[in-house]
């Protein structure tokens, strides 16, 4: 009888997205029997060339340049194919390990470095908000009545009973404590650089 | 069915409805006030970093971290379970969640970095919150109530048609813990017949995700809105007049881009949106300005205010 071998590098791009700290526990990457649900409920898959079952395969294959392709930044994170996966595989996820393979090289770094106001409102404030730079564009597309509410907001807020949005100065500095520590800090250092 | 508190509750707020929907905060007090359901709110929680972790920017170790925070300041304030505003919350938190339980290593660490932060009252300790017992949506805490919102409903507001657009990461991202089938979701139906209202309870596109994909959104505009009007299109085909969210971040895809998404296509959608809070708020006879908050909203939503006016006339 002739046994097939399989070298310990034949899933090693696999068996990375099985043990990263984003998949879920039951994570069926080695189980996808390439049957397109996925792909037949993905939103990106309607608009352009990714396509989840595709993904999934390319992870089996061991194509690593995976890494380097565009397509993994056309995912919508909606996990509609998580949803559906017979074999609980989710596409979704293995979207978000690249994407993070991509940062941790480098080339992905450009794709995120947009948000990194976000970071720093979220380290000054501890609070989530839009990028400002993203402002001038929404204004436009969306009216100057929105424009108009950011100036207001605090009134409304008011009206409405809610109090101020600020966490007490303790806190931030807690929050800012526990993200120079997780390397946060450090790795916001790096895609600013990138930005600037 | 999972078993939903109504006690000890801590509100968590979400970052999209603070600088969006605040209205969507003051409905769900309201509720929560009207429902005898016991709740705090806490200026001590951070956001989830949900915006930041989806456009990649945050890791996932550093997000988890911030969950542990945020489940520390819930259990110092005597109000572990933790009901959000926001689909993402909920599908960060009950994430964060599981990984904390289930990942010793991670655990460990961050314990660590709470006890050389001199923050050694924050340590997390295995178990201490489960997903599925103390992280839900706030629309699952009021639909465990429907009976009593039917009971008290005051404002009659069937005239409009209603559909629903069950947010992707509340049905789909932990879909074993969705109430109902996470391929049709029913929630927001429930709640809005018991207002009294009429329903499509189903429409072509109705699993679609609402097209936001965080960073689609801002850098690939084209394809985040063509997703958004395949969804608006099979609305208007089925005549809806309300579409029901239960998350900022698609509310805002609907409501802020509806009217652009009609410009560029030369065809006009009167699609309103409300959050399901800010619906069963107006049923319950909420003032629309000083809890329900419309003024804050882009597609305006006349027709409901012109509804309440004759109503309260009547
Ligand atoms: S749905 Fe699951 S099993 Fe089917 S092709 Fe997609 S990943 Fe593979
Ligand atoms: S999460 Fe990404 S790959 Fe999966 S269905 Fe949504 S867009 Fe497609």
């Amino acid at each position: 009888m002739k046994t097939l071998k399989l070298g310990e590098n034949t899933f090693k791009l696999a068996w990375s997205i099985i043990k990263d700290l984003k998949a879920s526990e039951y994570i069926g990457v080695l189980k996808c029997i390439q049957c397109g649900m996925c792909t037949s409920v993905c939103p990106a898959a309607r608009h352009t060339d990714l396509d989840p079952r595709v993904i999934s395969k390319r992870v089996l294959d061991n194509d690593e340049n995976l890494i380097s392709d565009d397509l993994i930044w056309n995912c919508f994170y909606c996990y509609s194919c998580h949803s559906v996966c017979p074999v609980n595989n989710s596409v979704c996820e293995i979207n978000q390990i690249l994407r993070q393979k991509a940062i941790k090289k480098g080339n992905g770094i450009p794709e995120i470095a947009p948000f990194s106001n976000y970071a720093e409102n979220f380290l000054e404030f501890g609070l989530g908000s839009i990028p400002i730079n993203f402002f001038d564009e929404l204004v436009q597309d969306i009216g100057e009545d929105w424009l108009q509410l950011k100036v207001d907001l605090e009134d409304i807020r008011a009206e409405l009973g809610l109090a101020p949005l600020t966490l007490p100065e303790e806190d931030v500095q807690d929050i800012n404590k526990i993200l120079e520590k997780t390397g946060f800090k450090n790795r916001l250092g790096k895609i600013k650089r990138v930005k600037g | 069915m999972k078993k939903i508190p109504d006690k000890e509750i801590l509100l968590f707020k979400s970052c999209l409805v603070n600088l969006e929907y605040p209205g969507v905060e003051s409905s769900t007090r309201y509720l929560f006030d009207k429902l005898d359901i016991e709740y705090i709110v806490s200026n001590r929680q951070s956001c989830c970093t949900g915006l930041g972790h989806y456009t990649d920017l945050f890791d996932q170790f550093s997000t988890t971290a911030i969950a542990a925070r945020n489940f520390a300041v819930a259990r110092e304030e005597g109000h572990k379970n933790i009901a959000t505003l926001c689909s993402t919350c909920y599908a960060i938190l009950k994430k964060s969640c599981n990984i904390l339980n289930k990942n010793e290593e991670v655990r460990n660490k961050i314990n660590n970095i709470f006890e050389t932060s001199g923050l050694g009252n924050m340590e997390y300790i295995e178990d201490e919150m489960k997903s599925k017992d103390n992280i839900f949506h706030v629309a699952e805490i009021l639909y465990s109530k429907s009976t009593e919102i039917e009971n008290i409903f005051k404002i009659d507001l069937s005239h409009f048609k209603v559909a629903s657009h069950h947010a992707c990461h509340y049905c789909k991202a932990h879909h074993k813990d969705t109430i109902g089938n996470a391929r049709d979701p029913m929630i927001l139906e429930t709640l809005a017949n018991a207002c009294g209202l009429d329903t499509v309870d189903w429409y072509d596109r109705k699993t679609n995700t609402c097209g936001n994909g965080f960073r689609q959104r801002y850098l690939n505009k084209d394809l985040s809105l063509s997703v958004t009007n395949e969804k608006l299109l099979s609305l208007k085909e089925n005549d809806v007049d309300i579409l029901l969210h239960m998350c900022p971040n698609c509310q805002m895809q609907f409501d802020r881009n509806q009217k652009y998404i009609g410009r560029s296509q030369a065809t006009e959608f009167n699609i309103m949106h409300l959050n399901i809070s800010q619906l069963v708020a107006l049923a319950l006879g909420a003032d629309p300005y000083r809890v329900v908050g419309v003024q804050t909203h882009t597609v305006s939503l006349d027709p409901i205010l012109k509804e309440l006016k004759k109503k309260s006339i009547d």
